[in-house]
């Protein structure tokens, strides 16, 4: 009943994440709806007091982020003042696009990232960094690509297999670090970093194998169009208002999101994983096999990242691009950090990003401040996230100072007596 | 010798004060070190005595109070200040880079030579010259890490001396020695103290207390619990002023005959060390249900090495492992413990629990995959958190619930979590090791009786330990380990400490 | 045309140029990791130095003071990741990832705000690459002379840092420290020598030879700045690192062997030796690398305390 409750909860939460982008406000209802069912259910369970702390905790945690945003963006903006462009404007052009014009692009952004993201989350939580997530989404996209060319199924058996098979090339892709890491210790940084490096160059062969036609050397390569049955369905099939290239894969994406969630923490090859991320040798004392688990995370790693790559060539672009510098892994990595690692949290760190990503490019079209702010932005707001130490630096200058002048003060106070 | 009040004061502290984040660690405390004397400094485990140590040597900052050296207030901004006023400190955890040679840690810091470049030969002569004034023997160039304990400390002293060290603080520094060893230390620091050298001894041993020192002070709670001249106390007395109860560190061990089939058998066991030479070399031993046996050994003879094997953590080259007839030696860690064969690891933190996880997360791995923790795929939350509670009262550990995280729990609370896994899955066999390690007299107390209930429940217990006190405590029967193999087997009833000690070190049996 | 032919002299010069910005900074990362600090930041320092270079020599018309400004740059950005995993307590890889991210992006910006356009920075007149100098007497020797004395400043000047940082780690008080650092650092603070100090030097050093590095990418070995034109060397220098045994020599001679991997590759590339397609080739580095690490890294042992915080105050147990 609980499980029940807590997985409405957050596909609430969720959809009103998604329509709160898409409608400008009445979604907004619908967080505001799931905020308030859990509180409740907090309360029927554990009583006022609890529910209190609850709420107590929750901005606590949220204070680390939301400053970290204050201070990103106000940093973005004194850069923007100082290399001659309207920071106002410029913000104002961001969020406009970003969550009301073009929301549908945010959402579209949001989709591989939070694949991407929740790769990277499930590999942390091992103790292991699947930094080259990149490569994996590469063998996803190609496989996605070359079924979508050649399975002629009915709708939903061709777009479950895409999913499953492109998705284990993902995983694949993931066997040779894992297995190196396991027999000989190499350190996945490398390993998976160059294995993205080959992935990347693989796919312009792909792509001129199955109709990239090199002569157009202007125009990136491109494939042939997959099959139309092998399309993920539009939102617009279900939802007449909803923009044409919107797709069904956010869905797809939040509901893979609450089966991490659910596999990390609720099932025993997740407490596992993260026995063996937070204490290998207690771990292994215990009989929990080290191999095995880093075989596992590093495996479903691969397979979520994959299914980035899925995602965007059977509900997006319906073809596979030559794109060497897309990206998704490193954003991946981001959206991981931000949300530390928690499934749940990607969700929504991986809107935002694809809102900052979706409002920058409206940014750039309308007030011509580069693109490339956002990225400072971004980078400066997860450094603020990641690198909590500095706020406990803060506190305690702003303590000290305070006694500081308290002393001061009190012996200005004793002169002035005597 | 002059009385007391001619000498001169040389070390000074006056309402010293550390606050940690959660722990008050000192409060108010004064002591005073005369010239060339030692001075003891005793209290239990946690009681908040290398912590006073450290900041007398500037590693920590004091939160509030004050020093005086010679007379003059001094406030030390790093270990460099202690060490340029003649301060030197030899850790508990020795501070030395295993990599290097000794020429190198000795001089590391303040090394000779001109400009930026080091005069690696000038620095050997310098080791050697201080090596033979002081009668401490030790090759410069031989790698650290190849080196024994007891060699190791001497370079730690060396170290000190190398810096002219007047004032010379060791932190438990019998720990980790032999009997032998220690009386070989003893007489190095009183040779120093002859030539000069004021020594603070910092130790929770009442005997090192009563055998070496001029004067001592009793720290308890982070408090100075009394000042005493060691002529003029006694055992008792210490032991009360350090606990504030009388206490009998023996606990009772009723005579328990153990079932004569055994439990668990080694049989010329050989297993290699992390740099691949042979740690355990042909040992050989056997467990009956209902006995303690002990391990008695310097560190660094195999003991990691053989627990290693048994519980599965690292291959065995060849020899048998045989638990209840059947040979476990190629099965992994996961089925022997299946086989019920529990442990309780020498260093709880890193093999014992995953610290950021909670105390009911804690006692259900190793069995998380089973009934009542899990259900198929799914774990059991609420049956896990149940049954921690139940564990929790029953093994009396201090925490908030069964959610807490281990990592803040106490030293004792959290060996509790360990026992309170390991010991109710009904072994049949328990390999503990360093069972006590850190803890304090209560503590050890409790595991000290816990390990003996166990015994009485016809359990096979296979100890590893450092303390001879503790294995005199619990060992039915002695096994003495050196370099990888057992030596000597001894009645606890007819031995003396320094007979094993004898052993430990090499010694052999005169032919006679 | 005959496959054997690839093989030549030419070869092995072309393989001492490609290796450059990597034993650069795989030697960088070599002196970081041995004080105790993870670097995998390296690629993001390498394309900030890359870009401050391209940019001075481009302005100034200058190469000299693009080199300067090359490694000035990489310095100061890996300032950043010195404070935060030393003084700020951050997971070493965490705050290099996230370093990286911040490189690719800041990059960016100051490209369109100097060039006014993404991706390739116009042509730089005056590179390092003009000042090819032919050492006397060593440059005659047959084979060897060609290979390593008839070379750009930069590649000398990587011969020189060999050199000088094996010298530093072996021989001078600092580099013992540096050492002590990585190993067992509180074991360096109880004697008295900061354990940050020495943690801030390891990675400024890094920042500085990584700034090298890009220096050499982007005004030495071309001669105009690329977005993206590091192209997995930092992580490529982090593999020799480690295939290297955390030694300057060993990162040397592992660089050496990676710059072969793509001197080769491009050989095979340019001679169509293969009826495959180049990509093929292009992968063929990566690949070696991938083997490399996978097969050294066994064999050699990181300093103990890599990656590992250090606080001096933590309550005892």
């Amino acid at each position: 009943m609980i499980a029940a409750i807590t997985v409405l909860t957050i596909v609430l939460a969720a959809a009103g994440t998604v329509l709160y982008l898409g409608s400008y406000f009445w979604g907004g209802f619908l967080i505001l709806a799931a905020i308030a069912l859990h509180l409740f259910k907090v309360f029927k369970r554990d009583g006022a007091e609890e529910t209190m702390a609850l709420v107590k905790k929750s901005y606590k945690m949220l204070w680390v982020p939301l400053a970290g945003i204050v201070i990103a963006i106000v940093t973005g903006g004194i850069i923007m003042v100082v290399t001659g462009y309207n920071p106002f404007k410029a913000y104002a052009a961001l969020f406009y696009g970003g969550l009301v014009r073009n929301w549908h692009i945010s959402v579209l952004n949001a989709a591989p990232l939070l694949f991407t993201g929740l790769s990277i989350a499930v590999a942390f939580k091992a103790g292991l960094f699947n930094i080259g997530a990149e490569g994996q989404y590469y063998m996803g996209a190609m496989a996605a690509a070359w079924l979508g060319l050649t399975l002629n199924l009915p709708s939903v058996i061709s777009i479950t297999l895409i999913f499953v098979i492109a998705g284990a090339f993902g995983a694949a892709w993931n066997f040779v670090p894992a297995i190196l890491k396991v027999r000989t210790g190499a350190h996945e940084v490398i390993t998976t970093m160059m294995l993205a490096h080959t992935a990347r160059y693989l796919s312009p062969v792909f792509i001129r194998a199955n109709g990239g036609d090199p002569s157009t050397s202007t125009h990136p390569y491109v494939t042939t169009e997959i099959l139309e049955s092998n399309w993920l369905p539009a939102f617009q099939s279900f939802l007449p208002e909803a923009n044409y290239r919107l797709h069904t894969g956010i869905l797809i994406a939040i509901l893979a999101a609450i089966f991490v969630q659910y596999l990390i923490y609720q099932t025993r090859i997740g407490f596992e994983i993260r026995a063996v991320g937070q204490n290998r040798d207690a771990a292994r004392a215990q009989g929990i096999s080290i191999g095995r688990n880093i075989m596992r995370a590093l495996l479903i790693a691969g397979f979520l990242a994959g299914l980035a790559g899925v995602n965007q060539v059977t509900g997006l672009d319906h073809k596979l691009f030559e794109n060497l510098q897309a990206g998704y892994g490193w954003n991946g990595i981001s959206v991981a950090l931000l949300a530390s690692n928690s499934p749940i949290g990607v969700i929504f760190t991986s809107l935002f990003w694809g809102m900052l990503d979706a409002g920058g490019q409206y940014m750039v079209r309308t007030t011509q401040t580069p693109n490339a702010i956002v990225e400072i932005v971004k980078g400066i707001l997860l450094f603020l996230v990641v690198a909590k130490y500095i706020y406990v630096y803060l506190g305690d200058w702003i303590r000290k100072r305070r006694k500081r002048r308290l002393a001061a003060g009190v012996a200005a106070a004793e002169g002035a007596a005597s | 010798m002059a009385s007391k009040s001619e000498r001169k004061v040389i070390l000074e502290t006056r309402g010293v004060y550390k606050q940690f984040p959660k722990v008050l660690a000192n409060q108010d405390v004064n002591i005073k070190l005369h010239e060339g004397e030692i001075l003891c400094l005793l209290g239990e485990n946690g009681a908040g005595k290398s912590t006073l140590m450290n900041i007398l040597y500037g590693l920590y900052k004091p939160t509030a109070g004050e020093m005086y050296l010679n007379g003059r207030s001094v406030v030390f901004s790093s270990p460099k200040d202690a060490i340029r006023l003649g301060l030197g400190m030899v850790h508990q955890h020795f501070m030395l880079v295993e990599t290097l040679t000794v020429t190198e840690n000795i001089i590391l810091g303040s090394e000779p030579g001109r400009g930026v470049q080091i005069d690696y030969r000038e620095a050997r002569k310098r080791v050697k010259e201080l090596s033979e004034t002081y009668g401490l023997k030790i090759d410069p160039d031989a790698m650290i890490e190849n080196l024994s304990v007891g060699l190791q400390q001497r370079v730690e002293i060396l170290k000190a001396l190398y810096r002219d060290a007047r004032i010379l603080i060791l932190d438990e520094p019998t720990a980790v020695l032999t009997p032998q060893e220690v009386e070989e230390l003893f007489g190095v620091i009183k040779e120093l103290r002859a030539s000069g050298v004021s020594i603070i001894i910092i130790t929770h041993k009442l005997e090192e207390v009563l055998d070496i020192s001029d004067r001592v002070y009793i720290l308890r709670r982070g408090k100075i619990e009394g000042e005493r001249a060691t002529a003029d106390v006694n055992k008792e007395e210490l032991a009360n002023l350090m606990v504030g109860r009388s206490v009998v560190l023996t606990v009772h061990r009723e005579p328990h005959e153990p079932h004569p089939e055994p439990v668990f058998e080694i049989e010329n066991l050989h297993v290699l060390d992390d740099r691949a030479y042979p740690a355990v070399n042909g040992l050989t031993l056997s467990v009956r249900p209902g006995e303690v046996v002990g391990i008695a050994g310097v560190d660094g003879n195999g003991q990691s090495e053989l627990a290693d094997a048994i519980m599965g953590l690292r291959p065995v080259q060849s020899g048998r492992l045989l638990h209840l007839g059947s040979d476990i030696a190629r099965m992994s860690t996961k089925e022997r413990i299946g086989r019920s064969i529990s442990y309780v690891p020498a260093d709880r933190q890193r093999y014992g629990l995953v610290l950021s996880m909670t105390i009911a997360e804690n006692i259900a791995m190793g069995y998380h995959d089973r009934s009542p923790n899990a259900r198929g795929i799914n774990l059991d939350y609420p049956a896990m958190a149940r049954r921690a509670e139940e564990l929790i009262g029953q093994f009396d550990i201090r925490a908030p619930g069964p959610l807490t995280p281990a990592g803040q729990l106490s030293g004792g609370n959290q060996q509790k979590v360990i026992l309170a896994r390991e010991f109710t899955r009904k072994p049949t066999f328990l390999l503990v090791s360093q069972p006590t390690r850190g803890l304090d007299v209560g503590a050890i107390e409790y595991i000290h009786s816990e390990v003996l209930a166990m015994r009485s429940q016809d359990v096979g217990v296979l100890m590893i330990s450092l303390e001879l006190e503790e294995i005199f405590a619990l060992a039915d029967r002695i096994l003495v380990l050196y370099e990888g193999a057992i030596v000597k087997e001894l009645d606890p009833d007819r031995t003396d400490e320094r007979e094993v000690g004898f052993f430990m070190t090499g010694g052999k049996e005169k032919a006679s | 045309m005959n496959v054997l032919s690839i093989f030549n002299t030419d070869l092995l010069v072309a393989m001492v140029r490609l290796s450059t910005p990597i034993t650069l900074a795989a030697i960088g990362a070599t002196i970081c990791e041995r004080s105790g600090v993870v670097n995998i930041a390296m690629e993001g320092i390498m394309i900030v130095g890359a870009f401050f270079a391209a940019v001075v020599a481009y302005f100034t018309g200058s190469p000299w003071l693009g080199l300067v400004a090359g490694v000035f740059a990489g310095g100061v950005y890996s300032m950043i990741h010195a404070a935060a995993t030393v003084s700020l307590h951050l997971d070493h890889t965490v705050s290099g990832a996230v370093l990286n991210i911040l490189a690719f992006g800041l990059t960016r910006y100051l490209m369109v705000l100097v060039f006014g356009h993404p991706g390739t920075s116009e042509p730089i007149a005056r590179t390092l690459g003009n000042f090819q100098v032919a050492i006397p007497l060593l440059s005659r020797i047959p084979v060897i002379g060609p290979i390593f004395f008839n070379q750009t400043p930069i590649v000398y000047l990587s011969f020189v840092m060999v050199i000088f940082f094996t010298w530093f780690l072996k021989k001078t008080k600092t580099g013992l420290h540096v050492r002590a650092s990585g190993e067992h650092p509180l074991a360096l603070e109880t004697i008295g020598v900061s354990v940050y100090r020495m943690r801030y030097l390891g990675v400024i050093v890094s920042g500085l030879m990584g700034g090298l590095a890009g220096a050499y990418l982007s005004i030495e070995n071309s001669a105009s700045f690329t977005e993206g034109m590091t192209n997995g060397k930092g992580f490529i220098a982090m593999a020799a690192m480690i295939s290297g045994g955390w030694r300057p020599v060993g990162a040397f001679l592992a660089s050496l062997f990676f710059g072969f991997a793509d001197a080769l590759q491009i050989r095979f590339q340019v001679f169509k030796v293969l009826q495959v397609p180049e990509e093929i080739f292009i992968i063929f580095p990566y690949i070696a690398t991938l083997l490399a690490v996978a097969g050294l890294v066994r064999r050699s042992r990181p300093p103990k305390a890599d990656g590992v915080d250090f606080m001096i105050e933590r309550p005892e147990e």
